[in-house]
């Protein structure tokens, strides 16, 4: 048995054994990282997702489910779907502008041509 | 009761195989026809935990949230490492894109007015920005800073790359929320 719990294991208020699949991911000093994924996907469903995973992909999926779930947390709503519609919005305005200045670049450089020519003539 | 004037019960109370009574808060989100959803979204939050998020909003936000969360858990079913935060991650690296061709078009466009004899302007040419396009802009200015504070949503998904320094979802949202309030559109559902 570990001799420091892991957060998660704390959070439940149980005993820690050295094989806890939470353990190498939510370490005693960042409490609130397993509290808020435990709020939002529980105990048993974020334990079920990564057994499911290689071992070597449970950090990453870790770090992602607590960023949704800080994301659903400040946002009740929306969660991260929220910042997902900011960035396609984004993405559209952006094209549009870039659109918009790549035609003023392709007539500014027509009348440039236009100019040169009328000046040879 | 799956709704009023049905008689059969909510997807959500047929997969957990209880009554489904006349308040069940799944009924109005989780029609019988449609048992896909509600068993996605059981399958990663549970079904307490929904239960809990949609007694905590008011009743105008539950059908929002129900597809935010159906939208959610298919990501992460079908990207079980990384969820949503891919489609984020692909998004930024796309708006970042896209920002550089824009100062790459706008340099451009700079120095064709510096070799012009006469202002472009004198023309009714290019830099009139409206109000949207000034604000864009700034944002994506300010963006770019953040993005090179590392803000950290941005790694390959392709190439598995990951950097798990996010930045904190409201800082994100924050600076994006400079722009314009966030569009909720239909089609995000879709």
């Amino acid at each position: 048995m570990n001799p420091k719990r892991c957060a998660a294991c704390k959070y439940l208020r149980r005993r820690c054994p050295k094989d806890c699949i939470f353990s190498p991911y939510f370490p005693p000093s960042d409490p609130d990282k397993f509290a808020c994924i435990h709020r939002i996907y529980g105990a048993g469903n974020v334990s079920k997702m990564l057994q499911q995973l290689p071992v070597q992909t449970r950090a990453e999926a870790v770090e992602s489910l607590s960023f949704e779930a800080k994301c659903r947390v400040e946002d009740p709503v929306y969660g991260c779907v929220g910042i997902i519609s900011l960035l396609q919005t984004q993405i559209q305005k952006t094209q549009t502008l870039l659109a918009r200045t790549q035609a003023q670049i392709a007539v500014a450089q027509a009348k440039h041509s236009q100019t040169q020519i009328s000046e040879f003539m | 009761m799956g709704g009023p004037g049905s008689s059969s019960p909510c997807a959500s109370c047929k997969l957990l195989r209880r009554r489904c009574a006349k308040d069940c808060i799944f009924a109005p989100y989780f029609p019988p026809d449609d048992p896909h959803k509600f068993a996605i979204v059981h399958k990663v939050f549970g079904a307490s935990n929904v239960s809990k998020m949609l007694q905590e909003l008011p009743v105008h936000q539950r059908a929002d949230a129900v597809n935010s969360l159906v939208f959610e858990a298919n990501a992460r079913v079908r990207d079980p490492v990384y969820g949503c935060v891919g489609a984020i991650s692909y998004l930024q690296n796309q708006v970042s894109q896209l920002q550089m061709q824009l100062a790459v078009a706008q340099a451009e466009i700079l120095c064709i007015q510096m070799q012009h004899e006469q202002p472009l302007q004198s023309h009714h040419q290019v830099l009139e920005l409206d109000q949207d396009e000034k604000a864009l802009l700034l944002n994506n200015n300010s963006i770019n800073n953040c993005n090179n504070d590392n803000n950290n949503l941005g790694y390959a998904m392709s190439s598995g790359q990951f950097n798990s320094n996010f930045a904190s979802p409201s800082s994100i949202m924050q600076m994006q929320m400079q722009m314009q309030d966030p569009l909720k559109q239909e089609s995000l559902w879709t």
